[in-house]
């Protein structure tokens, strides 16, 4: 006797972290604006980063076009190509232009699934691999930001100190956390996922 | 803004803290053209006495917060707090030099109280005074201590410092911290 098998659930495969294999960089597209609302207008995952949270849809094509597409590298977080974060590098320039900070976010939906971790993961590689002199990848969370800083430390980053009364965020004197990857860590962090 | 000279044991120099000036470019350039001081600064050493003009002209004398290290109101050093902006402007940066003939004397020490003592009074936005020191000076890290920084950690290949990129150790005292 044959019984039928259900497909699973995107619920299920959520819960199986399934997801992850599907979890790809690209850069972001006017297309992308709908589900770009989803998580940059929400406060939840706005609070911890430097973007505004985006209230129309109009702002969100604009931050697209101006901000995410001509960026030196700012990439979507997508699962079956459907924006749900972003990740960032900002490089520093003249003196510093070996270093450059990472910066990410996802939507809350998808917490806890290791998602923004896989992301950092397959920018490092790109990173370091694209930028030759980059000596330094440094990441700054605010104090009372755990989840990022199990994201970061996850990625294989150094936690090296913290920091007092460092910087605002949202108006707000904040103690941040600063952790790094350097070149030579690098070489054994190659994301192998495929 | 003058910090007064203080004195110290009875006998020492008075050591005070005044704007640098192109009068004084001639005990500029004593330190500035010494290898022993440049070796931890982001400068490198002066050669030419117009570089030492353009450089009290054009950084020093608009710079918001640089002052000559002085004893007997002769320069024998400097000492300087950086401005930020925006979401950065609760830090300044602390950097400082001396001529090495007087070295080992504490009077970087005692300059750095000085301005400890002043900036959060003259800066009320100022809530974080930092410095970054390169791993390999212990010096500068002993007077960091000796006036109650807190060594917040090692910032791993941070500045590029004369070709080489370096490790920094990064301290801070904040407006709360204890005044020294």
């Amino acid at each position: 006797m044959q019984q039928k098998v259900a497909l699973p659930s995107v619920d299920l495969l959520l819960e199986l972290g399934v997801l992850l294999v599907r979890v790809t960089l690209r850069p972001f597209r006017v297309s992308d604006v709908d589900d770009f609302m989803l998580w940059a207008g929400d406060e939840q995952v706005t609070r911890t980063i430097r973007w505004k949270t985006i209230t129309s849809k109009k702002e969100a094509l604009t931050f697209i076009k101006e901000v995410c597409i001509p960026h030196l590298f700012c990439r979507s977080i997508c699962i079956d190509d459907r924006s749900i974060g972003f990740v960032l590098v900002i490089r520093w320039s003249g003196g510093d232009r070996h270093k450059a900070d990472i910066g990410y976010g996802v939507a809350s939906k998808y917490w806890g699934q290791g998602i923004a971790t896989k992301a950092v993961k397959m920018v490092i590689s790109e990173v370091f691999k694209d930028f030759p002199d980059l000596l330094r990848l440094q990441a700054f969370t605010v104090v009372e930001n755990i989840a990022s800083q199990r994201v970061l430390e996850k990625a294989g980053f150094t936690r090296e100190g913290l920091l007092r009364k460092y910087t605002f965020l949202k108006g707000q004197l904040k103690d941040s956390v600063i952790y790094s990857l350097s070149s030579t860590d690098s070489n054994g962090a190659v994301d192998d996922e495929v | 803004m003058e910090a007064d000279g203080k004195q110290g044991q009875e006998g020492s120099p008075e050591l005070s803290l005044r704007p640098l000036d192109l009068s004084d470019i001639d005990d500029f350039m004593v330190w500035a053209t010494d290898d022993k001081v440049s070796r931890f600064c982001t400068w490198d050493t002066y050669t030419s006495k117009e570089a030492g003009i353009d450089y009290i002209k054009n950084i020093v004398i608009p710079h918001p917060w640089f002052k000559a290290i002085c004893l007997d109101n002769k320069a024998i050093g400097a000492i300087s707090v950086s401005a930020n902006n925006g979401n950065d402007r609760c830090r300044g940066e602390l950097g400082y030099a001396l001529a090495s003939k007087y070295w080992g004397k504490g009077i970087v020490t005692r300059a750095v109280k000085m301005v400890a003592s002043t900036i959060f009074n003259e800066w009320p936005h100022l809530e974080r005074l930092e410095a970054l020191v390169d791993v390999e000076n212990g010096g500068s890290q002993r007077v960091l201590e000796k006036v109650g920084f807190h060594r917040e950690g090692v910032l791993r290949k941070f500045c590029i410092l004369k070709g080489r990129c370096r490790d920094m150790v990064i301290y801070s005292l904040l407006s709360t911290d204890p005044q020294p």
